[in-house]
């Protein structure tokens, strides 16, 4: 195990207690969210364990159809896209047990292995062989290519101010005062970051990838059963896991579960909130928003640093 | 003016006139007339060149050998103009015989009606 | 030895001999003559042999008992030796080949091409100035009555003109010659060179001379009557008229212009560039085939013309340069006009007839090479000389105007080689025995002269080569099955590899194994081909020697050479494909114009010595490297096709056929690249006008990796889409370099690596796919993951690696672009490299979406797995891919430390299996860990639950309960990025083809409007020539005073 100096067995067990944290989590905060965003409409909305029933009544549906190895596959591909991303990046600064595997890697690992679950899905999706779902792909593809571009910059203005690509020692950097978040230090790589953060997090305005109120189009249209049940499980994680990189990049980090908490429901509630107040955006729209907004914002994050 | 420059300008008027001709007139026989006379002037402007004035034609049949030196013209010209002459004959004679071949062909001596091979 | 003077002798005895035939004994006639040009043909070789192996020395011949100047006096030294040997070759050749002819008009006619050998090799030997006329008119002479030899009834209109003009220049000759006389007293050139000549009265006289001999080479544009010779004689006459007849007259101006003195060097030179130029422009608007022949034979005498020009200033080079390019004319010019004897119809795709005959394409294909000036023929060396020789000069903008001309005339050529290859001719071929092995003697003269140049060049022997003649050795073989050639082929490869791979540094062992090895893995997907395959391994080998001898290449002249056989060699191959005419020309024309650059490039470098080593290049002065720099980056970027010179490559690659397109994309690439490394290894950064060149660079590479990335999302044809993606993956290793750090070079690298394996792996896969639906357009496929498993497997690994995400290998060539871009200045630049890399993703997933996912089509449920021999390439490589994805110290790690030594510094900390660098830590064995054991839970999760799923067929999906109509509306592809074309549909505006369709446009407007010149009246020609003379004077007149 010289390839692995770092490795215990312990750390398995760590890993799955995060990721049982995580989940559960995201489970919750999720459908507190849109409990909230009923009540603001004057609904009365879901009770806040509905997604553990929706997930229970997947799991349990009888009839399960396939289309083929691929499909078969999406799901898988999905999640080990979710639970990888959380676990190649430390949850909870400081502690012991919540770094999972970052060593592995470091930060462009956790960016690049964004795509591996979006990819897989899509694969899986497109052997479906429903129109939607191909378009689904079209749109959401074209949409990240440039939703993802302030991010990057973002990224590497922020990555040229720690000189370091290491996620820990981005965290380490902003401990001491709030004033050391890069958010103070360095507000322009922040914005830039957060206008893909609200781009990708697949919220009006920029859902129209799964356009998830009327047709049944984006790439789930064929799951089903415990399919479905495996991606609303990456549903539920894989935004928190995302979150929890822009809380560490941008947002001092966490040094303990209930900071980490607060933070990725703050952060969450960003997107949340402007999706809820704007209509929705289509794709050339989005991608020319992005174009328009994002773009320069980076540009002058990697100008100022 | 002597001797020399009135060959000399005759045989330049005549290869202005032959070139003249030889480019103006669109009928081959002509045009082959023309060249003819253009010849006949380079002819006169060879000659002379060569030609030393007092001098006698350098044939060494009626000028002894010893004295040939002082008293001829210089041959090489006259050489020239034989050999020129021969060719000229030769060239006009083909010219006149491609003359016939396109009359033949054709039943036109017009130059500017054999331009299939253009561009 | 005999006298020389027996050639003149036996020409004129056999010419009045044949008068003393009957009429009726033709055969007795022929065999007369032939017998008659085989003794002038034999003096003229052994004189040749014996001049130039030092057994004899130089003889003057004297006539009429006296000695110069009061009798003619004639020389035989090398030049004469050879030259009368090409004269009397071509005329003793072209007589067998119109033996019929011949017979037909009987004697007379045998008798005038007798006294037409005789007049050209007189002419080449005299030394007097009258002499010189005689012999000229008795060439116009014989030329005219040969002119009638053909059956065109045109050829007697275009004898006319030719005896109109012929009478102007006479005259003009004779006036010359009366007032040389006249000034100096002699008309021997000896005795008028003695005698200096200034810019007084005897300089028009020597003027007149001068021009009206320079009239007999048809110099642009005062030439219309020999084009009209051209088109319409017979060819076995153009053959002479061209070789034989511009040989001699380009030597009798070289005595003048020797004898005139250096100040009208000047006008030689000025008028041949303007010839060469000229005539090669023109030579573009034509669709007739000896036409062609005619303005290029025109354009090659004039480029002699210029070097006559400069025979001065070349010394001793003079005769190895100009003779270099007048054989390769001569052998070239006759040889096509032989072939072309053997063609029925005139137009330049009636040459497709040739296909019916292989070793006729083959010989077409060595003429043309050795026309255009390509290795290993001796045009080539001249060229390579020349070229160097005006750079050391300094005369930048001749050199320029050269190139540019000598890329004119190779397009015209390889255009028609590709009209010849791909149309096809409603006429069957002229079969001639005859006319064949005569084809066959001037090849094999080329290749015997090629050995002569290459053996006095100086240089390496580029026909000695063992790679060059592996190569050759399959045109013989050709017979044999594909298969067995094909095993032969892979063997030459892997051993060629054993024999160089000792003592290269880790950079160049990377190369080669890319490119030698690479090539024999490539070469298994061929065993797929059945019969013979003819034509394939000969390009193919060819293409691999030049790589292989490129890595291994230590002078500038060997990498020359090298990159011309690789450039020929995958012209060739790509000309192979069913729809790549159009294409392969581009590829020729763009991978010429950048290797004429690396050739002026290397020029200007070496600066006057002899062999340049690659190595020099560092030392390079300061004054003249950033230009040097500009020259060999453009020829280099030209071949990894960077943005705005990429035109040629998606056809290229496209249409080539299955197993080609993979060699051309995944290999061939990478010369360009490694061309890069050793650029930038030598010379390092360089600033042009305070501009460094390596942010020109960077900037480049970003656009290519950005705007690559979105031409290739938008294509609807699979081969094409991955062409343009090479584009943009050419772009990021191009940028990695141009970074000028440590882990840029290895970034470039890790793609180069990358590339070869994805790209190749994804090319077959393709091509399986196209050798199973006939088709490459990704909208007419669909669904067929279950019917071409492999495959579908092979591009999946193939697009998680190219996209970089973990775990497989692309994602550590994004790592390490990370960290390389950390430890540079540059911001703006990795703007266009993070736009890239999403749209990277938009491509790979339509490319495995619409073929094999979506959809199946009813036409297509047949469809069987790609053929074994494709698909085993795919597997190795998806096999490398794996292990290199879990392993990348196995190859990088020793190129590092090798970098290092370059950049002397250590970004990367090997500790066992993981990489630390200042930034960062990348640890594949942990990210395969983690992603695999995560991966295979959830699959058991998912078993575990829905282990009894029910397969159901392909329209049962939720369709707004309807079932689909039909396979072709249901399967979304067509058109698959609508959204994005929307959005950034405005980068697909054609602005690098919309240029360069516009430059060649102009040219060819120009080209078809200046040739209306030649209206084909033979007194406007007449006109043209008086004009021209006096054009040319007053300039002369202007830059003599």
């Amino acid at each position: 195990m010289n390839s692995l100096p770092n490795f215990e067995w312990v750390q398995v067990a760590y890993a799955l207690l995060t990721l049982f944290i995580v989940i559960n989590y995201g489970m919750v905060m999720t459908a507190v969210v849109r409990k909230i965003g009923a009540r603001v409409g004057g609904r009365y909305g879901i009770p806040v364990w509905q997604n553990y029933i929706d997930l229970a009544k997947n799991i349990a549906l009888r009839s399960k159809i396939t289309h083929g190895v691929m499909f078969y596959l999406g799901p898988v591909f999905r999640l080990t896209g979710g639970v990888g991303l959380l676990l190649f990046v430390p949850t909870i600064y400081g502690s012991e047990w919540h770094q999972n595997f970052s060593y592995a890697g470091d930060l462009i690992l956790a960016l690049y292995f964004i795509f591996f679950g979006t990819l897989g899905m899509a694969l899986g999706a497109g052997e479906s062989g429903h129109p939607h779902s191909a378009i689904g792909v079209s749109r959401g593809l074209s949409q990240v290519t440039m939703a993802e571009l302030p991010l990057a910059l973002g990224v590497y203005a922020l990555s040229l101010q720690y000189q370091t690509l290491d996620i820990t020692e981005i965290v380490a950097a902003q401990q001491g005062s709030i004033f050391n978040w890069t958010v103070f230090t360095n507000p322009l790589a922040t914005v830039a970051a957060m206008v893909a953060f609200v781009g990708t997090m697949m919220r009006s305005p920029f859902d129209v990838v799964i356009a998830p109120q009327e047709i049944p189009i984006g790439p789930p249209t064929e799951y089903h059963s415990s399919y479905l049940a495996l991606m609303q499980t990456n549903r539920v994680l894989f935004p928190v896991a995302k979150t929890v990189i822009y809380m560490n990049l941008f947002f001092g980090g966490a040094t303990s579960w209930a900071e980490f908490a607060i933070k990725v429901f703050c952060l969450y509630m960003v997107s949340v909130v402007i999706g809820v107040v704007h209509p929705r955006f289509r794709v050339e729209q989005s991608i020319r928003f992005f174009l328009k907004w994002g773009l320069p914002i980076g540009v002058l994050a990697i100008l100022t640093v | 003016m002597t001797l020399v420059q009135i060959s000399l300008a005759t045989g330049f008027a005549l290869i202005f006139l032959g070139l003249y001709g030889a480019l103006s007139n669109r009928n081959i026989l002509r045009m082959i007339v023309s060249f003819t006379i253009a010849s006949t002037g380079v002819n006169l402007v060879l000659v002379a060149v060569g030609y030393l004035p007092g001098r006698e034609a350098p044939i060494l049949d009626t000028i002894p050998v010893a004295s040939a030196a002082e008293r001829i013209t210089d041959p090489v010209p006259q050489a020239l103009v034989l050999t020129a002459i021969v060719i000229g004959l030769g060239v006009t004679a083909l010219m006149l015989a491609y003359a016939y071949r396109l009359f033949r062909a054709r039943g036109s001596l017009d130059i500017s009606d054999f331009t299939e091979l253009k561009w | 030895m005999v006298n020389p003077l027996l050639i003149l002798a036996a020409g004129l005895g056999a010419a009045f001999l044949l008068g003393l035939l009957r009429e009726t004994s033709e055969r007795a006639a022929f065999h007369t003559t032939v017998g008659a040009l085989a003794v002038m043909a034999f003096v003229a070789l052994s004189w040749t042999v014996a001049l130039a192996s030092g057994q004899t020395d130089p003889v003057e011949m004297l006539t009429a008992g006296a000695k110069p100047p009061f009798a003619i006096n004639l020389r035989t030294g090398i030049a004469e030796a050879a030259l009368t040997s090409v004269v009397t070759l071509t005329g003793l050749l072209s007589a067998f080949f119109m033996r019929r002819d011949l017979l037909r008009l009987g004697r007379r006619a045998m008798a005038v091409l007798l006294v037409l050998i005789m007049a050209l090799s007189g002419l080449i030997m005299t030394r007097d100035l009258f002499n010189m006329f005689v012999f000229l008119e008795l060439i116009v002479i014989a030329t005219a009555g040969l002119v009638l030899l053909s059956k065109d009834t045109r050829a007697l209109a275009a004898g006319f003109k030719y005896l109109v003009v012929s009478q102007v220049i006479s005259i003009l000759l004779l006036i010359g010659i009366i007032f040389t006389y006249h000034a100096n007293g002699s008309l021997n050139i000896d005795d008028i060179s003695e005698v200096p000549m200034g810019a007084n009265g005897a300089s028009l006289a020597m003027f007149l001379v001068l021009i009206a001999l320079i009239l007999e080479l048809k110099p642009f544009p005062a030439n219309g009557w020999a084009l009209d010779i051209y088109e319409s004689a017979h060819p076995g006459f153009s053959a002479i008229f061209s070789a034989a007849s511009g040989s001699a007259a380009l030597f009798a101006v070289y005595k003048v212009l020797a004898m005139a003195g250096p100040d009208w060097a000047l006008l030689a030179a000025g008028i041949g560039i303007v010839t060469f130029v000229g005539a090669n422009l023109l030579a573009l608007a034509q669709t007739h085939d000896r036409r062609l022949l005619g303005y290029s034979s025109v354009g090659q005498i004039g480029l002699i013309l210029l070097v006559i020009g400069f025979a001065d200033r070349l010394g001793d080079s003079f005769l190895y340069i100009a003779g270099g390019l007048l054989v390769s004319h001569a052998i070239a010019k006759a040889g096509l006009f032989w072939l072309s004897g053997m063609v029925k119809a005139r137009d330049l795709s009636d040459w497709a007839a040739l296909r019916e005959n292989p070793v006729l394409v083959v010989l077409f294909a060595v003429f043309i090479a050795m026309l255009t000036g390509l290795p290993p023929f001796p045009a080539f060396y001249a060229k390579w000389s020349f070229v160097h020789v005006l750079a050391t000069d300094g005369a930048y903008s001749l050199m320029a105007v050269f190139l540019i001309a000598a890329l004119i005339e190779a397009t015209v050529l390889f255009r028609w080689f590709g009209m010849a290859l791909k149309r096809s001719s409603g006429h069957s071929l002229h079969i001639s025995l005859t006319g064949e092995a005569i084809a066959l003697i001037a090849a094999a003269l080329a290749i015997a002269v090629s050995w002569v140049w290459g053996n006095l060049s100086g240089q390496e022997n580029l026909i000695t080569l063992v790679p060059l003649l592996f190569a050759l050795l399959f045109l013989p073989l050709d017979i044999l099955p594909a298969r067995i050639k094909n095993v032969l082929a892979i063997a030459g490869l892997v051993f060629w590899f054993a024999v160089t791979k000792n003592g290269l540094d880790p950079l160049r062992y990377v190369f080669l194994i890319i490119m030698v090895l690479g090539g024999a893995i490539l070469l298994l997907a061929s065993f797929h081909a059945t019969g013979r395959r003819m034509g394939f391994y000969t390009p193919a080998l060819l293409m691999f020697a030049g790589m292989g001898l490129l890595v291994t290449s230590e002078t500038s002249f060997q990498f020359f050479a090298a990159w011309e056989f690789l450039t020929v060699g995958s012209y060739f191959l790509i000309l192979r494909g069913q729809d790549s005419e159009p294409h392969a020309l581009s590829y020729i024309t763009f991978s010429l114009g950048g290797a004429f650059a690396l050739l002026a490039g290397f020029a200007i470098a070496a600066n006057g010595a002899p062999t340049f080593p690659i190595e020099n290049l560092s030392e390079v002065p300061s004054r003249i490297a950033p230009y040097v720099f500009v020259l060999l980056a453009a020829g280099f970027l030209t071949k990894t096709a960077v943005m705005g010179l990429h035109i040629w490559l998606p056809g290229a690659h496209a249409e080539a056929e299955t197993d080609v397109s993979p060699m051309v994309s995944g290999i061939l690439l990478k010369a360009g690249l490694f061309g890069l490394f050793v650029l930038l290894m030598e010379m390092g950064r360089q600033e042009l006008f305070g501009v460094d060149l390596t942010i020109v660079l960077v900037w480049l590479g970003a656009l290519s990796a950005f705007i690559g990335a979105v031409l290739s999302a938008f294509q609807e044809d699979a081969k094409r889409l991955l062409a343009y993606s090479s584009i943009s993956q050419m772009g990021y290793a191009v940028f990695g370099l141009a970074l000028m750090n440590h882990l840029g070079w290895l970034l470039a690298l890790m793609f180069a690596i990358n590339h070869f394996v994805y790209k190749s792996m994804l090319f077959l896969a393709v091509g399986g796919v196209k050798e199973r639906t006939h088709t490459k357009l990704m909208y007419k496929m669909g669904g067929l993951i279950t019917l071409m498993p492999f495959t579908f497997v092979s591009v999946l690994v193939g697009i998680i690696a190219m996209s970089g995400v973990p775990p497989l290998s692309g994602f550590g060539g994004r790592w390490i672009f990370y960290n390389a871009i950390m430890s540079t200045d540059l911001r703006l630049p990795m703007i266009l490299i993070f736009m890239a890399g999403p749209v990277g993703f938009l491509y790979l997933f339509r490319l495995i979406h619409t073929i094999f996912l979506g959809q199946l089509k009813d036409e297509l449920r047949l469809t069987k797995e790609a053929p074994f021999w494709i698909l085993l390439p795919q597997m190795l490589f998806v096999g490398f891919l794996l292990s290199f994805a879990i392993l990348p110290g196995m190859i990088l790690r020793r190129v590092d430390s090798y970098i290092g030594t370059l950049f002397g510094d250590t970004p990367l900390v090997w500790t066992g299996k993981i990489v630390d660098s200042q930034y960062g830590t990348w640890n594949p064995v942990a990210i395969w860990g983690v992603i695999a054991t995560v991966f295979v839970v959830v699959f058991i999760l998912l078993i575990w639950m829905n282990h009894n799923a029910q397969k159901v067929k392909q329209f049962n999906i939720v369709f707004s309960a309807e079932r689909p109509f039909k396979p072709q509306t249901t399967h979304f592809a067509w058109n698959f990025f609508a959204p994005y074309r929307k959005a950034m549909g405005f980068l697909e505006t054609p602005v690098a083809t919309s240029f360069w369709s516009g430059v060649s446009n102009m040219l060819h407007g120009t080209a078809d409007f200046t040739r209306k010149l030649y209206t084909g009246n033979g007194q406007t020609y007449a006109v043209q020539l008086l004009f021209f003379v006096i054009a040319v004077y007053l300039i002369a007149m202007g830059g003599l005073s």
